[in-house]
């Protein structure tokens, strides 16, 4: 049997989880193809103008998927992750969304995951995610999702330890694990603030991280962090939690802006993305409060490439031209020392 | 202590009784107005929900007026209105604005939070005069809304342009002035009487438009463009669909002293087969509201309104044209924001009420119901 996962949202998140799951179960998981600018229009064709990009994407790769053939399209609805901490309304009404756009005969698994529901929890998201294909022996789905978190924790613990996501993901599905011992250091390094299915989504983020390496800079992400130390940077913005996903902006925003080692913050939106726009906002004033530079970068299907790159370049220009001044002043400190003594000498 | 709220509606009348009972002092920023707007969209995110800008304009207009504290409402679970309070906080500290924050955090129980909060807001700690508060802003709430029912009826009917509203004003001061029970209803009955004798023409060709969409700007008027008159001239009789009524019902009012279902509960079921589940805002009452206008043909058309980049309504207006064909029903979704032009609104709500028009009389589905109203 087989199944197809929209490569976009949600699959940066858990994608090792399902695929460890689902491949207990016996089921096979059909990926659609990357993204591509015919694959964005194509979604952003189905929604309304105003729909932020994710979704639009996420609406190119179903279309895709139904192109391929698979006619089984797995779209969860992830409600809140804890009591009261809800999701953004268009994720959670995703499955919603594509039901009504797509026109086109199908079947879509819609699982549910709301634990401000008591009825709502882990496992019966996935007893829904699997009842649709005939599968209802909990224990099977038990046992079966051991095997989604063992895939999911080889996974963590690649990211945290600095392997980049689509290594690590690679990695995690084919059961190896890879650690990175030493890292060649950059010049500069900035933390990259954004969700995980824009800046791994090479097509929306113009692949950023290649071009951060190009110009020698090393970058972090909310990946490399455990849970902890988002929670520490939620609290250093002196916010609570609020968004399902404010770990990884807020909380990542915080903990870098705190962080010595960490020259500058790159954020990046989709356009039209709602919980951003506050939290892009909280972390912009703190920024300014802990004196950090912050570049904001939106992105939307017509953002030019051209114009993105200048953007990122004259940043990091600008973090090591900075850097430079702050090492030359403290290596001035020194030198004047030296020079009083001289001339005291050249007195005596 | 010179309190401040911002502006949703009428709201501000039914809430300023409720505090001077208490015997706080209210300060009513000027009405939503371009300066508002500016000053709100100078400060806040560019990409943030359209209420939330007016929200700080009101909130720094009424500082300039001399308000030492600010009331703001979080509610759980929805949409971003439930970070304004924490993101408005920090706006107006790096400002340099020095004013107290009152937050009615509805997360923790509803009825003590209220309590609480008054008490800190007016310094009035008797729980009699707190009920007899709430009441008399519930029973505002009611009055504005039912004499607005009425308006509605009148509005589309009236000989000469503008005459109903007139009338209608006039008893809105009497409204606002009321401090009691019987002072209020007897405003509301001859507000009523007022808007009665506006010289109407009972035979006019009517369409019925149903209102819906995100409660704060079906609300406004400003940032509406006052869509309810407009409709109103080009002789069109208009159901708000959203009240606010039923937006306090469900948001503000404990659910031990709810009486019935409410709006969102009736809504819910009748979106079911659209939306499965709730995706906070007013998405599901939206989407609800529709289909219900087309399953019972009470409505001609359906005019859904949402500030622009609202997270929950973006739901909704993707799933309307589904609702449209299924339920054979006109909709027109309006995106509202601070760029909004008027003749180009203007235009195409005229457009949307001439198709409604050509396409009653090809098959006029639509009782009138709108007897039954009064």
């Amino acid at each position: 049997m087989k199944i197809g996962i929209p490569r976009a949202l949600s699959y940066y998140d858990y994608y090792p989880f399902w695929h460890g799951f689902f491949s207990e179960l016996g089921i096979e998981l059909v990926l659609s193809d990357k993204t591509t600018k015919k694959l964005v229009s194509a979604g952003s064709s189905l929604v309304v103008s105003e729909t932020c990009l994710p979704v639009k994407v996420y609406a190119g790769h179903v279309l895709n998927l139904l192109d391929k053939g698979i006619d089984v399209i797995y779209s969860p609805s992830i409600q809140s992750i804890a009591p009261k901490i809800y999701n953004c309304s268009k994720l959670r009404g995703l499955p919603d969304l594509i039901r009504n756009v797509v026109n086109k005969n199908f079947l879509l698994i819609e699982p549910t995951l709301d634990k401000s529901e008591p009825k709502q929890g882990f496992y019966q998201y996935l007893y829904e995610s699997v009842a649709p294909l005939g599968i209802t022996n909990k224990k099977l789905i038990k046992k079966a999702s051991k095997a989604g978190w063992e895939c999911m924790n080889n996974f963590t613990l690649m990211t945290r330890s600095g392997v980049d996501v689509p290594t690590a993901m690679r990695n995690a599905i084919n059961g190896k694990i890879s650690l990175v011992s030493t890292q060649k250091e950059g010049m500069v390094k900035v933390a990259v603030i954004s969700h995980g299915y824009n800046i791994y989504d090479e097509q929306v983020s113009m692949k950023m991280f290649k071009k951060l390496k190009q110009l020698d800079i090393e970058a972090y992400t909310a990946y490399n962090l455990t849970t902890e130390q988002m929670e520490q940077g939620i609290r250093n913005l002196d916010t609570l939690l609020y968004w399902a996903n404010e770990h990884e902006m807020t909380g990542a925003a915080g903990y870098y802006l705190k962080d010595n080692n960490i020259d500058g913050l790159i954020t990046l939106t989709a356009f039209g993305c709602g919980p951003d726009s506050l939290m892009i906002e909280r972390i912009t004033r703190y920024a300014k409060r802990f004196n950090k530079p912050l570049l904001n970068l939106t992105t939307d299907e017509h953002t030019g490439e051209a114009g993105f790159v200048t953007r990122i370049e004259a940043f990091t220009d600008m973090l090591i031209r900075k850097k430079r001044t702050s090492i030359v002043n403290s290596l001035k400190k020194q030198v004047p020392k030296k020079e009083e003594e001289k001339k005291l000498v050249g007195v005596e | 202590m010179k309190i401040a709220f911002p502006h949703m509606g009428k709201l501000y009348i039914a809430l300023g009784t409720a505090i001077e009972i208490l015997g706080g002092e209210v300060v009513v920023p000027p009405y939503n107005n371009k300066r508002t707007l500016e000053l709100g969209s100078l400060n806040s995110p560019e990409a943030v929900c359209f209420p939330y800008k007016l929200v700080l304009g009101n909130y720094m207009e009424a500082i300039e007026n001399g308000a030492e504290a600010v009331l703001m409402i979080d509610s759980p679970g929805i949409c971003r209105l439930g970070q304004y309070s924490t993101s408005l906080r920090t706006t107006l500290t790096d400002l340099g604005y020095d004013v107290k924050f009152i937050n009615f955090d509805l997360y923790k129980g509803k009825l003590k939070e209220l309590y609480i909060k008054f008490k800190e807001a007016t310094g009035n700690a008797n729980p009699i005069t707190l009920i007899r508060a709430i009441n008399m802003a519930l029973l505002k709430i009611k009055i504005l809304d039912d004499v607005d029912r009425v308006l509605a009826y009148y509005r589309a009917r009236e000989l000469k342009e503008g005459d109903a509203d007139k009338r209608y004003f006039r008893g809105l001061g009497e409204i606002e002035a009321a401090l009691g029970y019987k002072e209020a209803l007897k405003a509301k009955n001859n507000t009523i009487k007022y808007i009665k004798s506006t010289p109407i023409d009972k035979n006019k060709e009517i369409v019925t438009i149903d209102l819906v969409g995100e409660v704060y700007v079906v609300l406004d008027q400003f940032s509406n463009l006052d869509i309810e008159k407009e409709l109103g001239r080009l002789g069109v009789h208009v159901n708000r669909q959203i009240n606010l009524s039923d937006w306090v019902q469900a948001s503000i009012m404990p659910s031990v002293l709810r009486f019935g279902k409410t709006h969102e509960e009736k809504a819910r079921s009748s979106a079911r087969s659209f939306l499965k589940r709730d995706v906070g805002g007013d998405a599901i009452e939206s989407i609800g509201d529709v289909a219900l206008a087309g399953k019972h043909h009470s409505a001609d058309g359906v005019v859904h309104l949402l500030p622009f980049t609202c997270m929950p309504e973006i739901v909704a207006q993707n799933i309307l044209p589904n609702v449209r064909c299924k339920e054979d029903i006109p909709v027109l979704s309006l995106v509202l924001d601070e760029h909004m032009g008027r003749a180009g609104y203007i235009t195409r709500l005229e457009a949307f009420v001439d198709l409604l028009k050509r396409r009653k009389r090809v098959e006029p589905k639509v009782h009138s119901l709108s007897t039954a109203i009064i």
